[in-house]
């Protein structure tokens, strides 16, 4: 097992290089967007049905507690329907253990535990989550800690250079906080209940159809 | 797919939403800017005072304001915010329509500019990343801050400035796309259940007997009554009693903390103490404790005459308020929930539940009768001299906040005694019958007396020296540091302020110790955490402050609220600037070894 401290002492030290590195990189960084970029970023972690017919980005934070809530309902819809695409876009902005979070979640995926990752992150209530909080919900997962540690630091490149594609994203659609949601064509910036996104869901696919 | 320039994009996703949908669904979130209006005002004695004008539906966290001066974090006064306690989110405190904070003018150099971080969401729908402004401390002109000087993690965002003029497919909830959780927070059916359940608990305690006679001379009074007449009437009665609860859940909601600040004064503590003696010596038959003679006998009457729904509602109300005082502990707990949500309306159903809860088994008994109670017996005075015992306990408990250690211990081992007396002596008369239930009842006797003398001997012993009655109300300078030298007791913020500037010309780390004289577990630290060798020897770089919190007066109430102390004992560090470092904050009593992570973490180490 590994030193905790040393450890803690790493992904803080990630999450301020992160702080100092991703504003200049997003001035610097490419000004366009794509719809590729959003819908199928190869490296975003995707979820729910691979070959839906609708897909869900969701922009969040591991500090939103309005994430949190909403992100039951949008599991709960993706189970039932079925027939929806899911993409995860980690958009650190609330506060610097959010970084953090993203990391070790975005890092999780080169081991395929992203998903259990994400979801111990979202079951820490509230905001203002500390590191020590989100470490102590993934060693619940079963993950490979080791592994993990390895991944951060090989990829940490990588990852750094998604998580600055989804703040560009991000701000591109024009997302004032967290969490944001694009439904087919619609932007939803708001947390939303399961009849919300029922209703959204709905609409999009209304619009997909007629629109096309 | 071809490429498309982010203009295009939105302007794309612009016109889909135009078309799709009519103006309810295009309510885009509010920029952060114009939710959260920040003004500065220069006070040539208080310094530079920052308002914020929030906009309706929105709230500013007060933890999350940060000043910096040259990159370093300056200390400010933020007045205090409203709590808010969400089950899901725990306790914070937020600003709603107005927030204040004032950054001390001694602080700030004539020219330059600070950088203001704040943090704030939509209720129930976003939250923003942080947003940080440039103050120009010569014109108090506001700006954006250039990214890289916020302290949030993408500060490319913070600004705000490019917004979009892209429409956003957002459902209003006018559309009866409500948000997760309601008006009252999702936590209200729970909460109204558990108190209820409170309720149900607080309904096994003997307060909740003066009401049989009440309740059953009105439904006896009147002659015999169909059952449907008697639950009618046992319900108004419940009912009204509840609702008598929930009105003092108004009041309480409103009150707020005070009610909270003035059960911890140690006079009330010690009158609450004195009203559970008074409750235990009527358990044990010294004497009756009941209405005055004259008010059961007017509310017999009124009870046997009328048998009206109207007079059971009004016996019902006037009998929450006699039984009030006696279920003081848990209602006050109750009530102290009550008053830190600050909700009217919730904290007014939760009490109104806990009334109810408290109402069913009345109403059980109203039905079904006296019928369902065995006949008065030798066990009934078993029970009521277990109540006392009882009564005699919650009474050393509370009184033990505020009264010397060594006190309550002697208190406790009396208690024991007197227990082991009560189950041996009557033994000692009769004629030896060798039962087992005799004998366990005499071994009971005699543990709780070897327990209690070794506690009265303990008490004697102790290292927490003679009793010091005095020191408990604050008349003596109080919080006793036998345990470890070198601690500097402050007591106002003012004081603080003087120990933080000494520890800023030495350049030394700061522990800041909120202790009290009250405060059973600030002792336990003392004892097992601050006295041991390799703590102290941990500590020994360190300028090391303890602010006394023994007179819960307005100078201490400030001294907490400086750095959003919830109680003692808590520990605070600082590093040489006065700023609090992260994560490092001890509350309640831990152990040595966490204790020595979190200097370890304080120090760097």
């Amino acid at each position: 097992m590994n030193d905790p401290i040393s450890r803690s002492q790493f992904l803080r030290l990630a999450a301020m290089s992160a702080l100092l590195v991703i504003p200049e990189q997003a001035r610097s960084g490419d000004n366009e967007i794509t719809r590729d970029m959003i819908l199928n970023d190869p490296d975003a972690p995707v979820a729910g049905n691979p070959d839906g017919d609708l897909t869900i980005v969701d922009f969040f934070d591991y500090n939103c507690p309005y994430c949190k809530m909403a992100a039951k309902s949008l599991e709960k819809i993706v189970k039932a329907d079925g027939n929806i695409r899911l993409v995860y876009k980690d958009w650190p902005i609330l506060a610097e253990t959010s970084i953090v979070g993203a990391r070790l979640a975005l890092a999780a995926k080169y081991q395929d535990r992203y998903l259990p990752v994400h979801h111990a992150l979202m079951d820490i209530p509230g905001y203002g989550i500390s590191q020590e909080q989100m470490l102590e919900a993934i060693g619940r997962t079963g993950v490979d800690q080791r592994r993990l540690d390895a991944d951060i630091a090989a990829h940490a490149e990588d990852i750094l250079r998604l998580i600055k594609r989804n703040l560009t994203i991000a701000e591109a659609i024009g997302l004032q906080g967290t969490p944001g949601f694009l439904v087919g064509a619609y932007r939803v910036n708001q947390a939303l209940n399961y009849d919300g996104f029922v209703k959204v869901v709905a609409d999009a696919r209304a619009r997909a159809k007629t629109g096309k | 797919m071809p490429y498309v320039r982010i203009a295009g994009f939105v302007t794309l996703l612009l016109r889909l939403v135009m078309a799709a949908v009519g103006p309810a669904w295009s309510v885009t979130p509010m920029p952060a800017d114009q939710a959260f209006q920040l003004r500065a005002q220069l006070d040539e004695e208080e310094g530079i005072e920052l308002t914020w004008s929030i906009a309706p539906g929105h709230y500013l966290y007060r933890e999350r304001i940060v000043v910096t001066l040259d990159g370093k974090r300056i200390r400010i006064a933020a007045e205090k915010g409203e709590p808010k306690d969400d089950p899901n989110f725990g306790l914070t405190e937020i600003y709603r329509g107005t927030g204040i904070a004032t950054v001390p003018a001694e602080l700030l150099p004539e020219k330059g500019h600070i950088v203001v971080t704040y943090q704030g969401c939509a209720e129930n729908s976003i939250c923003y990343p942080p947003v940080s402004k440039s103050i120009d401390l010569a014109t108090l002109l506001i700006e954006d801050a250039g990214a890289g000087e916020g302290k949030g993690p993408a500060p490319a965002l913070g600004g705000g400035k490019e917004t979009r003029d892209v429409s956003a497919w957002t459902p209003s909830p006018s559309n009866g796309l409500e948000p997760e959780a309601g008006g009252l927070g999702g936590g209200l059916a729970s909460t109204m259940l558990a108190f209820l359940g409170f309720g149900l608990l607080l309904s096994l305690t003997p307060c909740v007997f003066p009401m049989i006679p009440i309740l059953s001379g009105m439904l006896a009074g009147g002659g015999r009554l169909s059952t449907p007449r008697s639950l009618a009437l046992s319900v108004s009665y419940v009912l009204a009693m509840a609702a008598a609860y929930g009105t003092l859940g108004i009041f309480v909601a409103w009150s707020g903390e005070n009610l909270q600040a003035s059960l911890q004064t140690p006079v009330a503590v010690l009158a609450m103490s004195a009203v559970f003696v008074a409750l235990a010596l009527s358990m044990f038959g010294l004497y009756e404790l009941q209405l005055p003679q004259s008010w059961a006998a007017k509310l017999a009457v009124v009870a046997g005459n009328r048998g009206s729904i109207g007079s059971a509602a009004l016996l019902g109300f006037g009998s929450a308020l006699i039984v009030g005082p006696c279920v003081t502990p848990p209602l006050a707990a109750a009530l102290v929930y009550v008053a830190q949500t600050g909700q009217v309306l919730r904290g007014s159903l939760a009490l109104f539940s806990l009334g109810l809860g408290m109402g069913l088994p009345l109403i059980a008994f109203g039905v079904i009768g006296s019928r369902i109670l065995p006949s008065a017996g030798v066990w009934l005075l078993r029970v009521k001299h277990v109540f006392g015992v009882i009564f005699v306990a919650l009474a050393i408990w509370m009184a033990s906040r505020v009264v010397p250690v060594a006190l309550t211990a002697t208190a406790w081992g009396g208690l024991c005694i007197a227990v082991g007396l009560y189950l041996d002596v009557p033994s000692l008369f009769q004629a030896p019958r060798w039962r087992p239930a005799k004998l366990a009842q005499a071994g009971a006797g005699v543990l709780a007396l070897f327990y209690g003398c070794v506690l009265v001997i303990g008490a004697a012993l102790s290292d927490y020296g003679p009793l010091q009655p005095l020191m408990s109300v604050g008349v003596v300078a109080s919080v006793p540091d036998a345990s470890i030298g070198g601690f500097q007791v402050v007591s106002s913020e003012a004081e603080l302020d003087r120990a933080i500037d000494l520890g800023r010309k030495q350049g030394k780390g700061i522990m800041v110790d909120f202790s009290a004289a009250w405060c059973t577990e600030c002792r336990l630290m003392e004892r097992n955490v601050f006295a041991r060798e390799e703590v102290k020897r941990r500590l020994a770089g360190m300028l090391l402050i303890r602010a006394d919190l023994t007179r819960f007066d307005l100078s201490s109430k400030t001294l907490m609220q400086r750095f959003a102390v919830v109680g003692p004992p808590t520990v605070v560090f600082l590093d040489p600037d006065g700023t609090e470092i992260t994560d490092t904050r001890v509350v309640g009593d831990i152990g040595v070894d966490d204790f020595l992570n979190k200097i370890a973490k304080a120090t760097g180490v």
